[in-house]
């Protein structure tokens, strides 16, 4: 933990504003059901877990959310999928997955019906729509994270 | 006036210093099925569930659960968080029986938990804000004068915080679920451990634990046509003051001497010393249990420590104080609580095994939090009021 409580000067009004920062780090314990689904992105795979309607969720659910049961029956997935929707970023910040303009995107990965937040390197937002397929595109070095998705690339579509 | 309330169904998981093998839902989910289980129902035949763990900087998930829904299976039922810092988890079982009590809901599950692993709880509550002396010294320099005020006032030997260490370590022994199973504790080697915040020793302190607690509670209807033990909620209280005031006892405060009285009046209990059989005293610096003792009206005012002394709190004591090991071996903030009012719980109900007290009829959970500030206690036994 870091916090900072340096003395405070008053402005012109004579009113103090005492500056408080708190720095602190937490981890997150994720158990070994979760930890399937981030050891399979760090090898480049994607897994989902089934529900009890037969549902199937990617990022995996541990618990059901129909009925709260425990799942386990893992299912992997294709590496495609489809936009729901999306908004554009067309100034992006510090720590965003992509340096350049990209969408943000509900992506609902072929074989499931939940969709996911990622982003889609889409060039220019003429190009993206809801509708759009996408695939995903791996980082080039992974840690078994969500981030081991770069971001998703738009597919050539038919016309 | 108010339906009657039972306990049908205790459920903890195993406490550990990092339960690396669960996430925080898993942790929750845990306790909830061996509740369950213990109260031979399934999830289906929960009518509501109540929820409490410590305030949220200890993991850093805000509202927590919002999420735990799903491992809660809350779909379509009506959840209610509870919030009073340490003493949650008596407060949260509270606030599920009188769910019960006030004639809504037949059935309620009712969960306490903290995974301390994903933060540092002693850092967490200590944000150092602009108009206050930063102590950075966390919860044991926060108690340690307090301590010091209970030794100088009672003039208790300095050994004594080292018996309750050694009692409650070798207590926790016979509870499988406990954090911390150190058998080889003696006084001697007690009063070696390093001295942390003077007075209190290291042997003196909690761990710090992750771990979940969970109770079925049932109605009278329920309860009456329910197969398998009970333990009847004779009485619950809750009190609470702020940290600090002019004039404030901060030994014994006047909230938990209150909360006590109250207990013991809504109950029927006029000699608490001889009509309850064992207590379950949230006791994280171990200088508390010969301090609680008195504010909960069990010894006089400065004869707490006799009673540690005279062995009258161990197992085959006439009143045996955390037979379970108590905080002192297992400390999940926000369920620790609710682990003193379980362990009552189980002990009425004949449920408790290694650390059972033979014969229990009345027990009492209690559990405090904050600056000594927010007090919940229950009285159960295993017959109707």
């Amino acid at each position: 933990m870091s916090a900072a409580t340096t003395p405070s000067t008053p402005g012109a009004d004579g009113i103090f504003v005492a500056p408080l920062v708190v720095e602190y780090p937490y981890k997150r314990t994720v158990g070994t059901l979760l930890s399937r689904f981030f050891l399979s992105l760090q090898e480049g795979r994607l897994e989902g877990t089934r529900g009890s309607d037969g549902r199937v969720f990617f990022p995996p659910a541990e618990f059901d959310p129909v009925t709260g049961r425990a799942l386990d029956e893992w299912v992997t997935l294709p590496e495609t999928g489809t936009v729901t929707t999306w908004a554009w970023q067309s100034v992006p910040q510090p720590n965003q997955p992509l340096e350049h303009p990209f969408a943000w995107a509900l992506i609902t990965i072929d074989g499931t019906e939940v969709p996911m937040l990622h982003a889609v390197d889409a060039g220019d937002i003429g190009r993206i729509r809801t509708g759009s397929r996408v695939k995903v595109r791996w980082a080039a070095e992974r840690s078994g994270g969500v981030r081991d998705i770069a971001c998703f690339d738009l597919l050539e579509e038919a016309s | 006036m108010a339906d009657l309330c039972a306990v049908v169904g205790v459920g903890q998981t195993k406490h550990a210093s990092c339960r690396a093998d669960v996430s925080i839902a898993g942790l929750v989910r845990e306790a909830v099925d061996r509740a369950l289980a213990d109260a031979n129902i399934g999830i289906d035949d929960v009518d509501a569930i109540v929820i409490g763990k410590a305030p949220d900087p200890l993991e850093g998930v805000a509202m927590p659960e919002l999420w735990l829904a799903d491992a809660l299976a809350a779909h379509g039922k009506p959840v209610f968080r509870v919030h009073t810092a340490g003493s949650v988890g008596g407060s949260t079982a509270i606030v599920a029986a009188q769910h019960v009590m006030a004639g809504i809901h037949g059935t309620v599950l009712t969960i306490g938990f903290e995974k301390q692993s994903d933060g540092n709880a002693m850092w967490a509550l200590s944000v150092p804000i602009p108009f206050g002396m930063p102590v950075h010294a966390g919860a044991g320099g926060y108690f340690s004068p307090i301590v010091r005020g209970y030794i100088k006032r009672s003039g208790a030997p300095s050994h004594v915080g080292a018996m309750v260490a050694v009692k409650d370590r070798t207590n926790a022994c016979r509870n499988p679920y406990a954090h911390l199973h150190e058998p080889d504790w003696t006084l001697e080697k007690a009063l070696e451990s390093p001295m942390m915040w003077d007075p209190i020793r290291f042997v003196e302190t909690c761990p710090s634990s992750d771990g979940a607690m969970a109770l079925v509670l049932m109605s009278e209807e329920r309860a009456d046509k329910h197969a398998g033990p009970k333990a009847w909620v004779h009485a619950t209280a809750m009190r609470s003051e702020p940290t600090a005031f002019a004039g404030r006892e901060q030994v014994s405060p006047r909230a938990g001497e209150m909360c006590a009285e109250d207990l013991w009046r809504k109950g029927g209990i006029t000699n608490p010393a001889k009509e309850i059989d064992v207590a379950e005293i949230y006791v994280p610096f171990a200088w508390f249990e010969p301090m609680w003792l008195e504010n909960l009206g069990f010894a006089s005012r400065n004869e707490g420590w006799r009673w540690v002394e005279d062995g009258i709190t161990d197992i085959g004591g006439a009143l045996p104080v955390n037979p379970s090991g108590g905080v002192m071996s297992t400390n999940p903030i926000g369920a620790s609580g609710m682990l003193r009012f379980g362990e009552a719980a189980m002990q009425v109900m004949g449920k408790a095994g290694e650390h059972q007290i033979d014969g229990a009829r009345k027990a009492i959970g209690h559990a405090y939090g904050g600056g000594s500030q927010f007090f919940a206690m229950w009285l159960v036994s295993n017959g109707k009021p």
